[in-house]
């Protein structure tokens, strides 16, 4: 008799199941994608930042060898692109952006493409720019596209309680205004797409999109081809955070030169291209008014903010949805107002970049949350615990916090890291150049998946074939962020099967079903949960059929290792791969297949942004402590102590992964990250001058997760692929001005910046 | 990019010179700085390319007389394991120790770093502490031609030397310092590794009774050609060590360099680290006698 043991695999650490062809090299990335008969495309840029196109001329370009097409907005429908519509994907009168597409070129070697880009001649017109989100605002300022006369295509107001009252109340009120810079994604993979057309006119496009449904349907009107005629096809991403959840106008660029040449035809960005025309994080000037009472009870919460649009909209304008909810709903406020100007200028242009907003907003209140404990002289652990969210809370914005973490975050990042005793030692006073801090921030963030379209649902389908392989067909896309191996764990957790048996297949629209992509840190939860869903039906549909065999009563077996098992004594009986050839054979001419939609139980918000956006939310905190010299202005981060309610581990390697990096991106963001950007030009389009953290800067981090078992979540887990990003900033902030005395509004902490701010502060300015 | 018309790889230093004097011609060492220069398109190929590093000759550190030769393609690796640099010049393996990467260590020369004429080049800064002096090598037609130059007059502005139409860098040569000689380099980076310079400092001279004698200070990536602080080295020369002469070399320091804004940082910044680093380097130094 066999008896296996009863063992599951939640939790447990499970190297990604990409890691090995990754590792190897082995993995094919659309780099390294070439259809036959494909041809190169490149994209002429402009080298104005706001100007009227007065001629083109290409016919040198054209005449080159090699030169298959070359084309401008002239030989395009020119619908424009993007949230706001108005991004053609080639500017034929008017350029707005240093980065604005006026033609492109198919040729047959990348050389040859960028050679005839050169011969191409193009006459402006310079406009008046302007730069700066004030500038913009001015009466009689140039303005960017006519629709917009006043150059603001959004506002968001969002409010409850009664501000007035609210401030009447406090005992102390405080404001600053924080600003908050431009950095971008870095993703180690360049931009690219490769285009192709059957002869029945068929698109199949290959392209590294988060959201390969949506897609479809945004594309289509820009490049003239109904959406069932377009296949989406996403070779493995060399990174995504949230940069290829929009459409940018390369891609349609890519599909017109396809369609001009009847050839395949790849675009592949540089990295300079890639630094100057992909999306930055949204660049933030944040005013933010807070009133506590004397007693540390926080009254309300005023903050206005202006959004630098740059020329055209992408999702980066519409990062208030997600900064709103910090503001309301981080900590209890009863009094709340939240207002932001998204403004056109000649700059860059954001999109949505892990977080979404909520670095920006998190910084500005977890700032705040310092300097009320201070006014109060409370301290600030104390303030924030007395203000946190608990389990069962439903806040004014309507948000529903059925399992929350939040106090025990603070209370596990504060004690394993001796908050308390070293933030109050720091502030005794210290001499000498080196100084020491300690800073401490929380956040939410959405967990249980973002309902902003009118479905936030995922779809599975879940075959299993006659040796017991299960390949479950994800409408979810991997896009580096361990899903495919979470999937695998609840799909072989359910059929008791092994990991080796499961395969995931998330990158073909013509198989797997309709997801509303990857962002809003969605995937664990709703597709862990779709998957999970479907497999738990083939498992029914299994231990029928095996009861029925065995003669057994199906509640009383159990799938493990393979085998159907007797649930109680673990005695092996049937083999899963046997069962499932049975029922094929033995007249009954069945297959297990089963499908599923997962849609989480959250609600689109209403016109006012109230209402339960997301099925669970995600808290943490991090202590950061780190070293600052205060004659270069370098500061060195010393160890990070997160705290993270994620509801529950998954897989734990990959979650220690997750929040690492996370951590390691806001360390970025805080401390050596910066596009600069003077007069809407890019100074800096390479990683020597544009820094990443290097191996070598990289903490001690000391992760713990809280598993509060999410109700919803799948296995109890949350989502949590933005949440370690997002308070590490300010974190930093709070820690610096531990250490220095001196409050950071300003982003980044590069070292000139510091020492700009130290000696502006020992100068008087607070 | 332009074409290549004539490719060698000679073995011998003679053949390299007739062919860099044939024709313009560029030069080819580790090619860390001139690939990406030719690549992003800020320098173009001549049309004649000849490739060093099969030259033998030009290999090696040895002991030459009281001196020492590092032959031109010595790599950063070479210099960083080197036993009699590491004990009697180094300061010049300090600055190897903040070179870049272990990748671009096992490609870059000492010569490339040298002739490529990076106001930020960190090997020139302790080369000038310790007074090195180069051999020019080139063909006049018949014969291979040798002339030397102190190391200080090599630079003439950012990317540009002395160095003649198909001239070859071979070697460079410093006196061995003395058993009581002290030197540090400090590097300034915004981060630990893989970081081109926003300033750097060396500061050299032999140890008298709590004094520096026979000073050189040399600073990098604040003037258009790395720079010899020579009033600098006369505030600390033959003074007492100590927070005066400190105060003296640093105010001379901030007097004497001429430093720009650019993306890496400000003027005002770099005269910040200038001053600061050469404060504490005097203080390491200071300390290290006691
Ligand atoms: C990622 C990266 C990091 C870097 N980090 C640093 C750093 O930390 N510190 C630093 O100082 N530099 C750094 N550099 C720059 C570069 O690596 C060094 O300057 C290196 O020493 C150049 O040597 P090479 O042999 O590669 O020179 P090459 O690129 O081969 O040549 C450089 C120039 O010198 C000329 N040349 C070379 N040898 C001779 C010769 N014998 N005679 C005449 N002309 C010659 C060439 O024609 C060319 O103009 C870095 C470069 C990169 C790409």
């Amino acid at each position: 008799m066999t008896v296996i043991p009863k063992e599951t695999l939640i939790g447990r650490r499970i190297p990604k199941l990409d890691a090995p062809a990754k590792t190897t090299g082995e993995t094919r990335y659309i780099n390294d994608l070439a259809l036959p008969g494909m041809l190169h495309g490149k994209i002429l840029r402009t080298d104005r930042v706001h100007a009227r196109i007065v001629r083109i001329d290409t016919s040198a370009a054209r005449a080159l060898p090699g030169v298959h097409a070359v084309i401008t907005a002239a030989d395009t429908p020119g619908v424009p692109l993007g949230h706001g519509r108005d991004n053609p994907p080639l500017k034929g009168d008017r350029v707005r952006t240093i980065r604005d597409e006026i033609a492109a070129v198919a040729a047959d070697t990348e050389a040859i493409a960028a050679e005839a880009l050169r011969l191409i001649r193009v006459e402006y017109e310079d406009l008046p720019a302007v730069f700066s989100v004030h500038e913009a605002l001015r009466p009689g300022a140039p303005v960017l596209h006519d629709r917009h006369p006043d150059n603001i295509p959004f506002t968001f107001d969002y409010s409850h309680g009664d501000l007035a009252a609210g401030e009447q109340a406090s005992d102390v009120v405080i404001e600053d205004t924080f600003k908050l810079h431009y950095v971008t994604h870095c993703c180690m993979g360049v931009s690219g797409v490769i285009a192709t057309f059957d002869t029945t006119g068929q698109l199949t496009i290959y392209s590294q999109t988060q959201i390969p449904f949506l897609y479809k349907r945004d594309i289509a009107p820009v490049i003239g081809v109904p959406p069932d005629r377009i296949r989406v096809i996403q070779p493995p991403l060399g990174g995504g955070f949230g940069s290829k959840l929009d459409i940018y106008p390369f891609e349609p660029i890519c599909v017109f030169l396809a369609r001009v040449t009847q050839r395949p035809v790849r675009i592949l960005f540089t990295r300079e291209e890639e630094f100057i025309a992909s999306p930055t994080r949204q660049p933030v000037e944040f005013t933010l008014r807070s009133g506590v009472k004397k007693d540390g009870t926080l009254m309300f919460r005023d903050a206005r903010t202006l959004h630098d649009n740059g020329g055209y909209t992408s999702w980066g304008a519409t990062t208030p949805f997600v900064m709103m909810q910090t503001i309301s709903s981080l900590y209890r406020v009863p009094h709340c107002r939240y207002h932001t100007t998204v403004v056109y200028t000649n700059n860059p242009y954001a999109g949505s970049f892990r977080g979404y907003g909520n670095l920006q907003a998190t910084f500005a209140v977890e700032s705040h949350m310092d300097r009320l404990a201070e006014a109060v002289g409370m301290d600030p652990l104390a303030l924030r615990l007395k203000n946190a969210q608990a389990p069962g809370e439903t806040t004014p914005q309507g948000m529903h916090f059925i399992t929350c973490g939040l106090r025990d975050c603070l209370q596990t990042a504060a004690e394993r890291s001796d908050f308390v005793k070293k933030h109050a030692t720091n502030r005794a006073g210290q001499t000498g150049p080196i100084r020491r801090g300690i800073g401490i921030a929380s956040l939410v963030h959405v967990g249980g998946g973002a309902n902003i379209y009118r479905t936030d649902g995922c779809g599975t389908i879940l075959k299993l074939d006659d040796f017991a392989q299960a390949t479950v067909l994800t409408g979810a896309s991997e896009i580096g962020q361990g899903s495919e191996t979470v999937i695998a764990q609840f799909v072989a957790e359910e059929l008791g099967l092994p990991l080796t048996s499961i395969q995931v297949v998330n990158n073909d629209t013509e198989i797997t079903p309709w997801d509303v992509g990857v962002h809003a840190s969605r995937t664990t939860f709703i597709a862990g949960n779709s998957a999970l869903r479907a497999a738990r039906k083939a498992r029914t549909k299994l231990l029928a059929a095996a009861g029925q065999q065995l003669g057994a009563d199906p509640a009383t077996l159990d799938l493990r290792g393979g085998h159907v098992v007797d649930a109680t004594s673990g005695e092996a009986r049937l083999e899963i791969g046997k069962l499932i050839r049975s029922l094929h054979f033995a007249g009954k001419h069945e297959v297990v297949m089963t499908t599923e939609y997962y849609e989480p139980p959250s609600v689109m918000q209403d016109r006012e942004f109230k209402g339960n956006v997301s099925a669970t939310y995600a808290f943490g905190t991090q202590a950061i402590e780190l070293e600052v010299d205060t004659e270069t202005g370098v500061v060195r981060i010393q160890k990070v102590t997160a705290a993270h309610d994620v509801g529950r581990v998954i897989n734990r390697l990959g979650i220690e992964g997750q929040i690492e990096g996370g951590v390691v991106m806001g360390i970025g963001y805080a401390t050596t990250e910066d596009l600069m950007v003077s007069e809407g030009r890019v100074l800096n389009p390479c990683f020597r001058d544009y820094k990443l953290v290097t191996a070598p800067e990289v903490p001690e981090i000391d992760t713990t997760f809280l598993e509060t078992l999410d109700p919803h979540g799948p296995a109890g887990a949350k989502g949590v692929g933005e949440a370690p990003a997002i308070p590490t900033a300010v974190a930093i902030a709070n820690a610096l001005y531990n250490a220095t005395g001196v409050r950071f509004r300003e982003l980044p902490f590069t070292p000139e910046k510091v020492l700009r701010r130290l000696r502006e502060a020992a100068e008087g300015k607070p | 990019m332009a074409r290549v018309e004539h490719y060698a790889a000679p073995r011998g230093l003679k053949e390299a010179a007739r062919r860099a004097a044939e024709r313009p011609a560029t030069v080819l060492a580790g090619g860390t700085d001139l690939m990406p220069q030719i690549r992003s398109g800020k320098r173009a190929l001549a049309p004649s390319l000849v490739n060093l590093r099969r030259i033998a000759v030009l290999r090696g550190i040895r002991r030459d007389g009281d001196g020492v030769r590092l032959g031109a393609l010595t790599t950063v690796t070479e210099i960083l394991g080197h036993p009699l640099l590491r004990q009697r010049a180094a300061v010049l393996v300090e600055a190897a120790d903040h070179f870049a990467s272990v990748q671009l260590r096992n490609m870059a020369t000492v010569g490339g770093n040298l002739c490529n004429a990076s106001p930020a080049g960190d090997l020139i800064i302790p080369l000038l502490v310790l007074g090195a002096r180069l051999e020019l090598v080139s063909w006049t037609g018949t014969e291979l031609a040798t002339r030397e130059l102190p190391l200080e007059d090599f630079f003439v502005g950012p990317g540009t030397t002395r160095l003649g139409p198909g001239e070859i860098l071979a070697a460079i040569r410093f006196p061995l310092p003395p058993p009581d000689f002290v030197a540090r380099f400090r590097k300034f980076g915004t981060r630990p590794a893989l970081d081109i310079s926003v300033v750097s400092v060396g500061i050299g001279g032999r140890r008298r009774n709590g004094t520096l004698e026979q000073v050189r200070v040399a600073f990098g990536a604040v003037a258009p050609v790395p720079l010899c602080g020579r009033r600098t080295a006369a505030a600390i020369d033959g003074h007492p060590l100590g927070p005066d002469t400190t105060a003296a070399a640093v105010s001379a320091a901030a007097a004497e360099i001429r430093p720009i804004s650019d993306v890496r940082a400000s003027a005002w910044y770099r005269t910040e680290l200038i001053q600061i680093l050469t404060a504490r380097l005097l203080r390491d130094v200071h300390h290290e006698g006691h």
